[in-house]
């Protein structure tokens, strides 16, 4: 599974870049990040994912959780635990934008 | 006077270490300030570590002030934003999101998870073993008992003592055999039963990591408790692991827990170094005749390197019923040798994590 080598918040673009040890960089607006939030919260127990449409939103943390994840601290959501698969997942999803929301 | 436009462009010319992208791509270099011939480089908050930061420094440096209308050349690191001069503008800056450096334990070099599915595979008698046998190849050497509801490790290591209490509600480790030790068993008496919930035992963990003065450790071994639970589940997400050791008894029914307990180690993307078949066989002291009472070949199953197979061995279980296991007790011991042994294959497999992951975030 690719890690995260560099992860750098640029607030002035809204955006998170991921320097990814396989050396492929990812860049994720905070609009888009923001709302593909995996949590509970967000995402219910539908199964369904979901997109939560968050107007401005604004990145307040980042923290490493074990080897896998990466725990994307939102002001108005704090219990994401992105996998370092799904951050991959979601970036390869915006390579293909049409077929995903790109809200930035 | 240079532009910033100009300096940007220069800046493109410099690849963050081991990677094709440049360190403006990356998103490194924040506000530019320009000052007749001096510049002022601010670089982003990341995870970025101390040394990669001064490298690029040098790197910056050198690259702007080879350009013919720049003077001085200051680059700020991360939470340097304030000093220098000439001071930015006030409000222009805040301070970006933190992103801690996971090796929050400090000091420990690695953490090895020994850990199982199933209960009753001797993880105990394995984690106190080969905590010891690591001390003897010259390791310093700590032993975390995560089994919060049915601590063992304190009548394995034979010692009852009370951990001291530092400063800033830290707590001194107990010391036995050259091992830091810490358990709930030291903070309750023998009888008393552990009824606790979940979130309770995920804040003992998280002290037990945090709270307890390690000092300088080459390996911290962490004793789980069976099962899939919140204990394993908060280890994992505290604390990068170097490694998880995964003990199993040789039947099949014990195979089908193991491979839970090791299908969560990979989700969580631990590294499994390998697997430890217990109560392998057993030798008959009378006529040395060799009976598998649990079957043969179950850690085989597993598709994982075996890194020993620990034969059933009455020494071995009075060594930790005594409080003094065997890999001590007795060095010379077919059965210690054989820790040692494993404790080496564990060096050897945990190195090698490291070097793979040496680019990483880890």
């Amino acid at each position: 599974m690719p890690k995260p080598t560099l992860i750098t918040p640029v607030d002035e673009d809204k955006q998170l870049r991921i320097l990814w040890d396989d050396d492929e960089l990812s860049e994720f607006p905070f609009g888009y990040l923001r709302g593909w939030c995996p949590c509970a919260m967000c995402q219910g127990h539908s199964g369904d994912r979901n997109f939560v449409k968050v107007d401005d939103p604004q990145l307040v943390d980042i923290k490493p959780v074990g080897n896998y994840a990466l725990n994307i601290i939102w002001k108005d959501c704090v219990n994401g635990i992105y996998t370092f698969a799904y951050l991959k997942e979601l970036s390869n999803a915006l390579e293909d934008a049409a077929a995903q929301p790109t809200q930035g | 006077m240079p532009s910033e436009q100009n300096i940007r462009t220069h800046l493109r010319k410099i690849d963050y270490p081991g990677s094709k992208h440049d360190i403006i791509t990356l998103g490194l270099v924040g506000d530019i300030q320009v000052n007749d011939s001096a510049v002022i480089v601010q670089l982003r908050a990341t995870n970025a570590k101390e040394e990669v930061l001064q490298h690029l420094r040098a790197r910056i440096v050198s690259a702007l002030t080879a350009m013919p209308d720049v003077g001085q050349v200051h680059v700020h690191l991360p939470g340097q934003e304030q000093t220098g001069s000439p001071q930015p503008p006030a409000g222009q800056h805040k301070p970006g999101p933190q992103i801690k450096d996971p090796t929050v334990v400090s000091g420990v070099k690695h953490i090895i998870a020994v850990a199982s599915g199933k209960g009753g595979v001797g993880k105990s008698t394995v984690a106190v073993n080969l905590a010891l046998a690591l001390g003897a190849l010259g390791k310093t050497v700590g032993l975390l008992d995560a089994d919060v509801y049915g601590p063992s490790i304190p009548i394995m290591m034979g010692t009852e003592a009370t951990p001291r209490a530092g400063q800033n509600k830290k707590i001194y480790p107990v010391e036995k055999y050259g091992v830091s030790l810490i358990s709930m068993g030291f903070f309750l008496d023998e009888k008393s039963p552990v009824i606790w919930r979940g979130p309770i035992v995920m804040g003992i963990i998280r002290q037990f990591l945090r709270d307890v003065i390690w000092g300088d450790l080459d390996y911290l071994v962490v004793d789980l408790p069976p099962g899939t639970g919140d204990i394993a589940l908060t280890l994992t997400q505290e604390v990068p692991l170097s490694g998880g050791v995964v003990v199993t008894t040789p039947q099949d029914v014990a195979l089908l827990d193991v491979q839970r307990g090791i299908a969560m180690l990979k989700q969580v993307n631990v590294p499994i170094l390998g697997v430890i078949e217990n109560m392998s066989f057993y030798v008959c002291p009378e006529c040395n005749h060799k009976e598998e009472i649990f079957g043969h070949g179950g850690a085989q199953k597993t598709g994982f390197p075996i890194l020993g197979e620990i034969p059933l061995v009455e020494d071995l279980r009075a060594g930790g019923d005594n409080g003094k296991p065997l890999v001590l007790a007795d060095p010379d011991h077919p059965v210690s040798q054989q820790f040692r042994a494993i404790a080496q294959r564990v060096i050897e497999a945990g190195d090698l994590v490291v070097e793979q992951q040496g680019q990483t975030v880890q």
